[in-house]
């Protein structure tokens, strides 16, 4: 583990051949050497942090993701009552196929605590969403690009006429993706508006947003998906998906 | 005298964490991984979590602040 450097050598070198060389050739390399040790220190540090921010920040998440998607599916089986409006253990989950990551939890609010549960959560700040049962409205999410579930990682996968699928207790929700926007400023909370103009739409309607940061790694700007109810599918005994899952 | 040659006399942090570490070379090399082990798992546990909200790598949400 001694990481150490060879700062000193030349120092001492003519003097003392190979005896016992001691500690330090004086100030100067004593610091060259401890600075040396500080900067690897450093460089360890950080890629230790890489490490942290884009792998264990993803084990925990999934691991919390799991047991609180469980939580609300053991809710469904247990049937207790309209779960719709039980917003706080989660409304439902989100299949995005494209993005290849199975199902995403989504619960109310898109904090950070929230969100770094490896969920995604849907906006009530500073636009507030419409939810998928609703009969118009603006349905916006956001989830991480990067760490914590990464669950829209692959979001600039989602090409025009990709499925986004909203499962609730009682129905699946299909929309289709009609617009995408790869970078806009994080402040364009216009994305998110009932109506949003900015993908084009004029008319109020069913839409779903999925928002997250954009370029991969960083947050400078934001990604933005569109799409809009495609059709709603009852959920059978067996909970057959929709075609676009199976 | 540390019985690892290559670490013999050598200056700063490392080696002197080496030196006072008591034991031979190999209680001193367990007690290191050990010692590894635990600034490894106090940096995950707590320096990480606190700093990552501080640095701009993570903020997935449009907002007007």
């Amino acid at each position: 583990m001694a990481a150490t450097t060879d700062h000193e050598e030349h120092t001492d070198a003519p003097a003392s051949p190979p005896a016992p060389r001691r500690r330090g050739g004086g100030p100067v390399a004593t610091a060259v050497s401890v600075l040396g040790e500080l900067l690897i220190t450093a460089g360890l540090v950080l890629g230790l942090f890489v490490a942290y921010s884009l792998w264990w920040t993803n084990v925990i998440a999934d691991r919390e993701a799991d047991k609180q998607g469980d939580k609300v599916r053991d809710h469904w089986a247990e049937d207790r009552g309209p779960v719709g409006l039980d917003t706080k253990d989660g409304i439902g989950f989100l299949h995005v196929p494209a993005m290849k990551n199975g199902e995403v939890l989504v619960k109310k609010g898109t904090s950070t605590k929230l969100l770094n549960n490896g969920i995604a959560g849907y906006y009530t700040n500073p636009v507030k969403s419409a939810l998928p049962q609703d009969k118009k409205g603006n349905f916006s999410l956001a989830a991480h690009r990067d760490g914590h579930g990464a669950k829209f990682h692959n979001i600039d996968k989602l090409k025009k006429g990709d499925a986004i699928v909203f499962e609730t207790k009682d129905d699946w929700y299909v929309y289709k993706v009609y617009a995408t926007l790869p970078e806009t400023s994080k402040y364009n909370i216009k994305a998110l508006a009932p109506v949003p103009k900015e993908s084009g739409r004029t008319k109020a309607g069913r839409y779903i947003t999925l928002t997250t940061c954009t370029p991969v790694y960083t947050s400078r700007y934001r990604y933005v998906v569109w799409g809009e109810l495609d059709r709603v599918e009852k959920v059978d005994a067996d909970r057959t998906p929709p075609a676009e899952l199976r | 005298m540390s019985l690892v040659p290559w670490c013999d006399g050598r200056d700063g942090m490392y080696g002197f964490i080496w030196r006072i570490l008591p034991g031979n070379t190999w209680i001193k090399a367990l007690l290191s991984i050990v010692l590894v082990l635990a600034v490894v798992y106090v940096l995950f546990q707590y320096v990480f979590p606190w700093a990552e909200p501080l640095l701009p790598f993570n903020d997935v949400t449009v907002d007007n602040q």
